[in-house]
Parts: structure tokens; sequence; C-alpha cells
């Protein structure tokens, strides 16, 4: 039985030969694809045609959650399950809350920024199937690449070859899954 | 997607003429003089006194803002805020004016003392005594004293046109020979300036506000001032970073990053803002201390417990206008970098720093039966007039710095730094 594809990976010498490459697969409409570079390229993410990340929602959810239960928590200690009067203050105030709501408010926001940059990113990877390339190291040093993935809608053997040719793309190799 | 700037424009705009927009600022701010003085004849000099402190202090604080970005940006070498910089340092042109605009005020204190702080008039009545009786008074009269007063404002001034005239002068000069001293030079002088900056900005709040209710204390009050003045700097920084863009004078030099930095800051400041004035209040209410709370309780309720208008100018205005509303819509990246947003909101911000210092101080002025004068009230319309006033003159200074020296400075060591910053 054939080994299953996971994708085509083309090879790049220079910075504006893959950037400019990324816009046309990013025109070209396809979504399940990759840039593989050494360094950092500044404009990549538009190039690629990436919208900016989730996760700033999940941090968001994360503090009103936190907020809510440092409310909740004060006012079920102070005033629910065994009303006390502190100081001449009343069973449940904000104000005091607030201190305890303003901390959880940033330990959530924390821990969902945290947890929610694992989820979107779906670090740590143990395996890839780039890592079975034999080139791939020169990934680290000095060369560029770019990958489509077969699960792509819009992945077709010979179109999506023809595609990385045009777009300037050398040495196109299958990936093993 | 971010436009980037990756060269440096080969010829930047010309500097297109301001002289009409300055004439037209100075002539704002000779009106608005004008009517505030037909306000010292309508009501009062006390009044017009105390709705001018309210102008000059507002303004003084943008221009502190203007200087500490300023004195931040050398200290911490920042880079991105280089295409900007060059706008804050015009801002600072207006510390001499500043200086002028306050000299009635310090003439006031010598003339009629007591109009505006009542310590300065040991016949002053006060719970029953006067001044010059009062225990609180004799504790604290080695530092609220007229001498202290005069010298130390005098000093305040005298160190940020000080400060403003070395930086000014070593970014203006590094344009034209492009030598690397004048940054060092810079560095070295916000190194000092920033101490200065802190201390002389905390206790002009001190002298200015919190000692026209001069039994109060508040450990916080430069931390709010400063806050304010930070908040005050940015959004001004950011209404000028758009007017520039949408004059063309930015095209190839700015890119969005620039203003996702600058509006950050300014998200930032908004919650650091909020955390200084709820603690502020948060300790006083716990605490529970009558040297303190009286000062909150003017600004909730009469002297018969009914509430006035003060306590709603701190809900509305200054728990959510100055808090909540800028926090929620800045959480948001598109408000925070599409130029129009962010430009409705940072005048928001210019408009509740306003309020805010009208809240400092204005309940300091007292109706005939001890109860603080209403938010509104004819005073109101003195404080814009005075706010006009001063606004006119610094805005009109900013006005006239402004051709004088390159949009950007283009020598700066970090310029292409800048110029292609990413985020």
């Amino acid at each position: 039985m054939a080994a299953q594809i996971y994708g085509l990976i083309a090879t790049f010498e220079t910075v504006p030969d893959v950037y400019h490459a990324a816009q046309k697969v990013r025109d070209a409409g396809y979504r399940n694809w990759d840039c593989i570079s050494p360094t950092p390229i500044h404009g990549m993410d538009g190039a690629m045609g990436l919208k900016r990340s989730i996760v700033p929602r999940i941090s968001l959810a994360g503090g009103i959650t936190g907020f809510c239960t440092g409310m909740l928590l004060i006012w079920y200690a102070d005033a629910f399950t065994y009303p006390l009067v502190v100081g001449g203050k009343p069973y449940f105030s904000p104000m005091f809350a607030f201190p305890v709501s303003y901390e959880l408010t940033i330990l959530f926001t924390a821990f969902a920024t945290i947890g929610g940059m694992f989820l979107v990113n779906r670090l740590p990877m143990h395996y890839h199937p780039v890592l079975k390339y034999d080139k791939i190291p020169r990934g680290m040093s000095d060369t560029f690449f770019i990958v489509i993935e077969t699960r792509d809608p819009r992945f077709n053997a010979a179109n999506t070859k023809a595609l990385l040719e045009q777009v300037g793309g050398k040495d196109i190799k299958e990936l093993e899954a | 997607m971010t436009s980037h700037a990756a060269t440096a424009p080969a010829a930047l705009p010309a500097e297109t003429t301001t002289a009409s927009a300055a004439s037209k600022a100075l002539t704002a701010g000779i009106a608005g003089i004008a009517l505030t003085i037909v306000g010292y004849f309508v009501s009062g000099a006390q009044v017009a006194a105390m709705s001018w402190l309210v102008g000059v202090t507002y303004w003084t604080a943008m221009a502190i803002g203007f200087l500490l970005l300023v004195l931040i940006h050398h200290v911490v070498d920042a880079s991105w805020s280089v295409v900007i910089r060059r706008q804050w340092e015009h801002g600072l042109a207006s510390f001499k004016w500043l200086a002028l605009l306050f000299l009635p005020l310090l003439i006031s204190a010598w003339v009629k003392p007591g109009l505006v702080w009542p310590w300065m008039d040991l016949s002053h009545p006060i719970h029953g005594g006067t001044v010059g009786t009062d225990v609180l008074y004799a504790k604290k009269a080695g530092f609220l004293n007229l001498n202290m007063f005069t010298g130390m404002t005098v000093g305040f001034f005298g160190s940020w046109i000080l400060l403003s005239y070395l930086l000014r002068k070593a970014s203006f000069s590094q344009d034209n020979d492009g030598a690397a001293k004048w940054t060092f030079m810079n560095r070295r002088t916000s190194a000092v300036g920033v101490i200065v900056a802190a201390l002389s900005l905390t206790f002009a709040a001190v002298y200015w506000v919190k000692s026209l209710e001069y039994h109060w204390f508040s450990t916080m009050y430069g931390v709010w001032f400063f806050a304010n003045c930070m908040r005050g700097g940015l959004s001004l920084g950011i209404i000028i970073m758009v007017w520039l863009l949408h004059r063309g004078d930015y095209k190839g030099v700015y890119n969005t990053n620039h203003i996702h930095c600058i509006s950050t800051l300014a998200f930032a400041f908004t919650v650091f803002w909020a955390y200084v004035t709820f603690s502020q209040y948060f300790l006083i209410w716990n605490a529970n201390v009558p040297e303190e709370t009286f000062w909150y309780n003017i600004r909730e309720i009469n002297a018969d417990g009914s509430p006035n208008q003060w306590k709603y100018v701190g809900i509305i205005a200054i728990l959510f206008g100055h808090f909540v509303v800028p926090f929620c819509l800045m959480l948001s990246y598109r408000f925070k970098t599409t130029p129009v947003i962010i430009r409705r909101i940072a005048v928001w911000i210019l408009a509740v720093i306003l309020i805010d210092m009208c809240y400092n101080i204005l309940p300091a002025l007292k109706l005939p039966n001890g109860d603080p004068q209403p938010f509104f009230s004819i005073t109101l319309l003195w404080v814009l007039t005075s706010v006009v006033g001063v606004g006119g003159v610094c805005v009109w200074s900013y006005l006239k710095s402004f051709p004088t020296t390159k949009l950007i400075p283009i020598r700066d060591p970090r310029i292409v730094e800048s110029l292609t910053h990413h985020e």
C-alpha cells in the first residue's frame, strides 16, 4: 500500500521569492498551507492572508470569567454563607470585592491567553510530516519552503504542483504523512 | 496588511505653512482669555481664578505628558516613537507660555491671599476657627506657606522649561549634523529629567490642586496627576498623528504599527489611571477616617445628606466616562488601529480629563451655606473659556514651532528602525 501523501513542498532561495510566492498561493485560494523560514519575515502574515489570531477573544473571555468569579467569591463568602459585619461595612460591596476581582481578572486572563495560544497553535507538536523531508534542516539556516497540504479543498496533485512551479518553487516533492 | 515604509521617503513633504492655523489658534486663545476676564467681572475674582486654575492645570498636564513621553523615549531608548517624538518636542514649546499664564494666579496669591488657596489666608474661617488657629495647618505650615509655594512654582516651570530647552535643542541640532552625541546628551538629560519631572509634577499637583482642601491627604495624588498627564499627552499625540496622516505629511512615514503602539500605550494608561484612582477611593472608603472621607463626601452629598451633582459627575464622567468606556473600546484592535475611530476616543479622553480636573478643583468653591458649588453653574462657562484661552496659546506655540524643523528627526540613529516598525 502506497504511503499517504501529506502534501507538496517547494523550495525557495530568497525572502522576496517566498514572499511573492506566498501572495500568489494566497490569491489562488488555498487554506491549509504554510511557509517555513529560518527567520521571521515582516509582513508574511499579510502575504499569506492570515487573519488576526482569536487568542485575544479567549483572553477577554478569561478576564470576564475572572472578574465575575472574584465578585461571586466575595459575595458567597461574606454575604451568603456566613454573613458577618466587618469594620461596619455592608455584607457585600463591590468596593472591597474589587481588589480580588481585579487580581482574578488578570490571573484568568493570563491563563486563558497561555492556554488559548497552545490550543490555537497546537503546540507542543512532537511530529510533523515535513520532518521526514531530508532537506528540511536547511529551513533552519538558509532556505525557505512552502508546503501545501492534501487536505486543502483546492488541492489537486497536478494543478497544485503546476502552481508551485509557476510561483518559482524549485525541487517540488511529495511529503509522506 | 501593514503597509511598510521600508525606505525613508526621498523628499520629506515641504514644511507646509501652518501660519494661518497658528494665528487662528492665537485668536481663539486671546478670545478665551478675554471672555475669562469678562467672567472676572460677572462672577467675581474667586470664580474666575478657580476656572483659570482648571484651564492652566489642564494644559500644563498635557505639556507635562509630552515632556514625560520624550523623557521616557530617551531613557528606554525606544525606537517606534521616533516618528512622533518630534511633535511632542514641538508641544514642549508651550511651557514658557504656560508659566506666563500661571502668573496671574501667583500674583493673586500675593495680592489677595486665600482667594484660591484658603491656607494662604490665616484669617480664613475653617471648622469654627481660622486657618491661623488650626492645628492641622500649624503642622503643615512649613510646607504650605506663600514663599514655599512661590519658590516651588517658579522651580516647577523653571525645570520644565530647562528640560524642554535641552531636549529640543539636542534633537533639532541632530537634524543638521547627524552627530550621535546629541542622542547621548538627550539620554543623560532624560535620566536626570525623568526624576525631576516625576517630583515636580507630584509637588505641582499637591500645591496647585490638593492644597485647595489642605486638611485632606492622599499619597496617590501625584500618581493620579501623572496618570492624567500621560493620558493627555498620548491622546494629543494620537490626534496629532492622525492630523499629519490626513494632511499627507506622514505619507511613507506612518504605518499601522505606529498608531497601534501609541493607542496601546494610551490603553495601558487608562488601566493605570483607573488603578490609581480606584486605589485612592478604596483606601479612603475602607479606612473611613473623617479627615480623608470629607473630600469624597462633599463630592457626593450636601450637608443635609441630599446627593449633589458631583455624585453623578463621579459616577457618569469619572467612573464610566474616564475608565469603562475607553477601556472597553480600546480592547479592540480594529478601534485602536483605525485612525478616525481612535481619534474620537482620544478626543473623548481629553474631554473627561477636563471633567476630572473640574471634579478635583471646583468643589473647593463653596455656596454661602458651605456646600460645594454644583457642576452645572456659570463657573463651568468660565472653565471652558479658560481652557480655550490657555489651549489656544498652547496650540499656537506648537504650530509656531512646527514648521521650524523637519517633520521627523531624520538623522536619529533609530529612525530607520522606527520607519520599518513592526509589532
